[in-house]
């Protein structure tokens, strides 16, 4: 059962190891003689232009931008959103589930008039913005159930000793909110590195291009005359990173959407 | 300040950040698709009198994309549910290596859905992909996975289910954490054999997992668009193109803003509508279910 669990999950990301490592010729037909093996996939994704590294350093940096914004922003909110009540609490937490069910796509054109009128376009800094909007949902009901766990009395007797807002949010709850601020920059982080209509609307100039864009363009080109080689290196390289995100931060990932589930 | 105030001014940020990505959006599109801007009016916007929807009842296209969108929904999110539910009570287990497991058959749906969507193309390819190469060597011969109208959608469905079951499957894990080991416990030591406590149990209790996942799974795969660009680009013969995928193209080929924003706004509705019933079947199904268990 595991293995035929792993078979489906692992197997089309172990044949596109595969083929990144094959001469082209051998992808067609087996080779008669000499060595299938070989590296130069790899070199002719990294010494491209721009080289494969740049995109990665793209995507990195939108993921770190978006992801601190995020949480800058989720976090007053759903500490307001937790203390207030009534029908506006309803209201908003419905909204926010809405949003984070709203599918990007249908987005796009709007949000791309006000990149032209606003010169946010090819700005992977400002690519942030609509990325942190498009997260804040999730973050938003991930981080409120978080703060309806900790203790009130907590908060309270900070609040006798003279602690003002910030200090109790800096000094006596952010700190208990390890775990959930971790699982939530994990998801957060993971949408805006996969995130695709809006980049490839606002980003036009290759060395800007993040990962996703960088390789679907690789796939621009007819299904006949796609260099399959390099494009499984592109895969392969692009996949590391996450791969080692999803293996250190398993627990993370898993208890964060457990978490929202239960509580949202 | 009184707390809600207090409370409102720190949500105001994120708010407004949410109602210019999220709200201003709709309201635009509302008031384009009421607008002619295409290249014919050198995309300035010119009031059309509603000719954008009237355009849209007749558009043969646009009701062929909707009914393939809905297909395409339907499928891959019973599928998903299915293989999720199955995968969940699976992880769910105590098994040895389970943290690991849990992480790898996650990894489908961490990776960018472009990546897997190429990497799919070519484990489809015909005839050199790993399929087409297993069929012949078995005596068969090459068959055209993404270049035959009538079946290409189905693989198209398949390539979803692999990205998004396991993100389904943790929901549903989510699910089974909360329901007490001792219940299950007491049902078997009364003899219910482990197909009872799931259809006694397990299910009812999941119900609002799978409600979750239904409708986030659902509103998801009615906007798909970047799976069916990258792997067949809404073809062979627009057999697989979605609502998505065609406002996309009315907007960024076309160049026709007015009614790429109508296309767009129809959707959404259709979305809604979608959404709407999906709640309402679930939630009499889960009425009927609490009957059942009272009575």
């Amino acid at each position: 059962m595991r293995l035929l669990v792993l078979l489906w999950s692992l197997g089309p990301l172990l044949w596109q190891l595969r083929t990144s490592l094959l001469r082209p010729e051998a992808l067609v037909a087996p080779l008669r003689e000499g060595n299938p093996w070989t590296l130069a996939n790899y070199q002719l994704v990294l010494c491209g232009d721009p080289p494969f590294w740049q995109y990665l350093t793209n995507s990195t940096l939108v993921g770190l931008a978006t992801t601190l914004l995020t949480l800058l922003l989720a976090v007053p909110c759903a500490y307001g959103l937790q203390k207030l009540r009534g029908p506006m609490r309803w209201g908003v937490g419905l909204a926010l589930a809405a949003a984070a069910m709203f599918p990007t796509v249908l987005l796009f054109l709007a949000l791309l008039e006000i990149a032209r009128s606003f010169g946010l376009a090819n700005n992977l800094l400002a690519l942030s913005l609509p990325y942190a909007a498009l997260s804040l949902p999730l973050a938003v009901l991930l981080l409120r159930a978080a703060f309806a766990d900790l203790p009130g009395e907590l908060e309270d007797a900070a609040r006798l000793e003279g602690l003002g807002l910030g200090q109790r949010l800096r000094f006596v709850l952010l700190p208990l909110l390890g775990p959930a601020l971790a699982s939530t920059a994990i998801l957060v982080f993971l949408a805006s590195w996969n995130e695709y209509a809006i980049a490839l609307t606002w980003i036009s100039r290759s060395d800007l291009l993040t990962l996703p864009i960088a390789i679907a363009r690789i796939g621009g080109g007819s299904v006949f005359t796609i260099p399959y080689g390099a494009f499984a290196a592109a895969t392969v390289l692009g996949s590391l990173p996450l791969l080692l995100l999803v293996l250190v931060a398993q627990r993370s990932i898993v208890s964060g959407l457990t978490r929202g589930a239960v509580k949202g | 300040m009184s707390a809600p105030t207090v409370s409102l001014l720190l949500m105001l940020p994120a708010l407004l950040l949410l109602a210019s990505v999220f709200l201003y959006p709709l309201l635009r599109y509302g008031w384009l698709s009421l607008q002619a801007s295409s290249v014919l009016t050198g995309l300035v916007p010119v009031p059309n009198g509603g000719a954008n929807w009237g355009r849209l009842l007749d558009d043969a296209r646009f009701w062929t994309d909707a009914g393939q969108t809905l297909r395409f929904a339907l499928c891959s999110v019973s599928l998903e549910l299915l293989g999720g539910l199955a995968l969940a009570l699976l992880l769910h287990r105590p098994l040895r290596g389970r943290g690991p497991l849990r992480a790898l058959t996650l990894l489908p749906w961490a990776l960018p859905t472009t990546v897997m969507a190429l990497g799919w193309r070519w484990i489809l390819n015909d005839p050199h992909g790993p399929i087409n190469a297993a069929i012949r060597s078995l005596g068969g011969s090459s068959y055209g996975f993404l270049s035959t109208p009538a079946t290409t959608w189905f693989f198209v469905v398949l390539a979803d289910v692999w990205k998004t079951m396991p993100f389904v499957a943790l929901l549903l894990l989510a699910g089974l954490q909360t329901i007490p080991v001792d219940l299950e416990e007491a049902l078997r030591l009364e003899g219910a054999s482990r197909l009872q406590i799931l259809r006694r149990l397990t299910l009812p209790l999941l119900v609002p997992y799978l409600t979750l996942a239904l409708l986030f799974r659902l509103a998801q795969a009615l906007g798909v668009f970047d799976l069916i660009q990258v792997l067949t680009g809404g073809g062979p013969a627009g057999s697989t193109e979605s609502l998505a995928l065609y406002a996309y193209l009315n907007a960024m080929r076309f160049l026709d803003f007015g009614y790429a924003s109508t296309v767009m706004l129809a959707t959404f509705l259709l979305l809604l509508v979608s959404l709407g019933g999906g709640w309402l079947l679930l939630r009499r199904h889960g009425q009927g279910h609490a009957t059942e268990r009272a009575a």
